[in-house]
């Protein structure tokens, strides 16, 4: 029987890893006030193509239901998560603050690649628009990280009003501003020198400033740079000054060491509007998480509300952590009883007993010890020939503390 | 600063290369990459250097393994390497283009009814195909290409050319260029960021080498 070409079975030992994750990160979020919520793994194509750009589309798992509508697979859930509270009849200046865990789908970039199943867990914080909650859901990305065990990673923090400013100052039209978004996110920075020689821009200044962009980026005090490297027009100013008062909160909160201010980041959701950030280790080619502040989405859904949220990639973390700390070894002792038949019932008791002490007990019926009873840790064997329960159960007890 | 590894091409592009980086001021006095050695691990280097199958260096940069590294314009295109192309080396150059015989003209290439192309490039022969709204069968061969019109085995061929003697030698001709072919400087989307100074201060190097800016 044959896997379908990119699926893949997770075997125990990384499941395992996986949910130690999610339990943590769940215990997090819940922490901070955030409920988690289920959304459905299909959505109407209809409702995702409103959102999401034309790459994304080329990789929507897609096809037609009963009713004969073109449905997909989710590949995200901030658009279902949009979706429902667009829809939903929700109190004014209520602030919802949810969080999930579950499945999305993309087909890989090339098909020789697996990833295209993946298990993305994030939180949404939907109708309040103000600094603090950008910076409490990236506060809240990097305690996540660290939750998760990982050490050495960085969060780049930038704002969609950066570039934004950039096309405003560029006098191009609307094609030519497409153009330039697309150039600048698939990173060739030689089609770009060639398409601003071809179309030099009314603010001569954007040439080398674009041209320098994968390196616009530094702490918190590179915010006082830039300001004769940028026009100045209001996406711009709205952009910095966010971004000052977002990084100003996070030193409050202690948390200035992981994060990097990075003005040339880009996502590759069309659907940001405001503060964008990305989350990455030295031991991951992709990152770890991005989110940011989706203020428009909303609205396309028909219903004004500003909202934030980010997700995290929990296959990437279980891979992050393996590679960074070989040192932490996960397994877990499980420990069999085997026992003769005719003792089954004593032998149910004691092991329910045991259960509550042990992380896993197997029970195994054995007709080749009898009159005996064998417990194994897998290492070592202990054997006991007078059945007299209490004394096992103790004895057990006195195994267990010595290791 | 932190130490990069830098992924080197093996074959015509690789001397052409070392060239262009022992004109930069950190390259190390008499240090060569002629032995048989694919990884140069040394304190006294500034970067780490692995030699790889010209096709693979970008791949090599995408997952990681390497920083930085170099690689053709041609494999990017065929490759579509998710990377950052940091600057334009201004060697290998060379063209891609369409070629067949030489009493073939465009309009009775594009006119055929069955047509068959050869290429060691699949996915830029599909898109291209595909851009003239064509159908067309690619036939993926490993070498020799410029011999499949000779030999009748198809129309026309979409390869590399560069000085066109191998094209003239077998009766074959330019019927379209394609895009211009050279050399990039490539680097991995998370090392640009983790490692951005020592790329940077690389890329000024390498730039005030080539005489760009």
């Amino acid at each position: 029987m044959d896997l379908v070409l990119g699926m893949k079975d997770t075997h125990p030992q990384e499941v395992l890893k996986k949910r130690e994750i999610e339990f943590k990160l769940r215990h997090l979020f819940s922490s901070w006030g955030f409920e988690e919520v289920e959304t459905p793994t299909l959505e109407y194509y209809a409702t995702l193509q409103k959102v999401i750009g034309d790459e994304l589309k080329e990789r929507l798992f897609q096809f037609i239901n009963r009713e004969g509508k073109l449905v997909c697979l989710r590949p995200d859930f901030t658009t279902s998560i949009a979706r429902k509270y667009s829809s939903d009849l929700i109190i004014e200046n209520k602030t919802i603050r949810v969080f999930y865990d579950g499945k999305i789908f993309r087909y890989p970039s090339s098909p020789l690649r697996t990833e295209s199943e993946l298990t993305q867990m994030g939180l949404e914080n939907i109708g309040d628009n103000s600094p603090a909650v950008d910076a409490e859901v990236i506060a809240l990305a990097i305690i996540a990280l660290q939750e998760a065990g990982i050490r050495d990673f960085s969060v780049d923090i930038g704002h969609v009003g950066f570039f934004r400013g950039i096309l405003n100052a560029s006098g191009y039209s609307s094609t030519l501003q497409q153009q330039l978004k697309t150039i600048v996110k698939t990173k060739d920075f030689i089609a770009l020198k060639n398409f601003l020689e071809k179309n030099p821009p009314t603010e001569p200044m954007l040439v080398s400033l674009l041209l320098d962009f994968p390196f616009l980026r530094g702490k918190k005090e590179f915010l006082n740079d830039i300001n004769n490297r940028f026009p100045r027009n209001h996406q711009f100013n709205n952009a910095l000054e966010r971004i000052r008062k977002v990084c100003d909160i996070l030193s409050d909160y202690g948390l200035e060491q992981n994060i990097w201010v990075n003005l040339g980041l880009i996502r590759d959701f069309d659907y940001y509007s405001g503060m964008i950030f990305e989350g990455f280790s030295a031991f991951s080619g992709s990152p770890l998480l991005a989110g940011g502040r989706y203020d428009e989405l909303f609205g396309i859904f028909g219903q004004d509300r500003p909202a934030c949220g980010f997700a995290l990639f929990i296959e990437r973390l279980v891979e992050v952590f393996e590679k960074s700390r070989p040192d932490i070894n996960q397994t877990f002792k499980s420990y069999t009883i085997f026992y003769p038949p005719e003792h089954r019932k004593s032998v149910f008791i004691l092991t329910q007993k045991l259960r509550k002490l042990l992380r896993a007990v197997i029970a195994q019926e054995q007709n080749d010890v009898p009159f005996a009873l064998k417990l194994s840790d897998g290492f070592k064997e202990y054997t006991w020939t007078d059945l007299n329960w209490d004394t096992i159960y103790m004895q057990i007890q006195e195994v267990i503390k010595n290791g | 600063m932190d130490k990069l590894t830098l992924c080197i091409p093996t074959g015509r592009l690789k001397d052409e290369a070392i060239i262009l980086l022992s004109k930069m001021p950190s390259w190390p006095l008499d240090f060569n990459l002629n032995s048989r050695k694919l990884i140069f691990e040394d304190q006294s280097l500034p970067w780490n250097i692995i030699l790889s199958h010209p096709k693979d260096s970008s791949t090599y940069v995408e997952f990681g393994v390497a920083d930085i590294g170099i690689v053709g314009k041609d494999i990017l295109q065929e490759r579509g390497n998710e990377v950052y192309e940091l600057c334009d080396l201004q060697i290998g150059i060379c063209q891609m283009v369409v070629a067949g015989p030489e009493n073939l003209t465009a309009t009775d290439l594009f006119r055929k009814d069955a047509l068959r192309i050869a290429t060691k490039y699949p996915n830029i022969t599909r898109r291209y195909l595909q851009e003239k709204g064509l159908n067309a069968d690619i036939l993926y061969l490993y070498g020799s290409i410029e011999l499949a019109p000779v030999i009748h085995l198809t129309d026309a061929i979409i390869d590399l050319v560069s000085t066109g003697k191998t094209l003239h030698d077998n009766k074959l001709k330019i019927i379209e260029e394609l895009f211009p072919v050279s050399a990039r400087l490539v680097a991995n989307r998370i090392s640009i960021k983790t490692k951005m100074e020592s790329i940077f201060s690389f890329v000024q190097q390498l730039k005030g080498v080539i005489g760009d800016e």
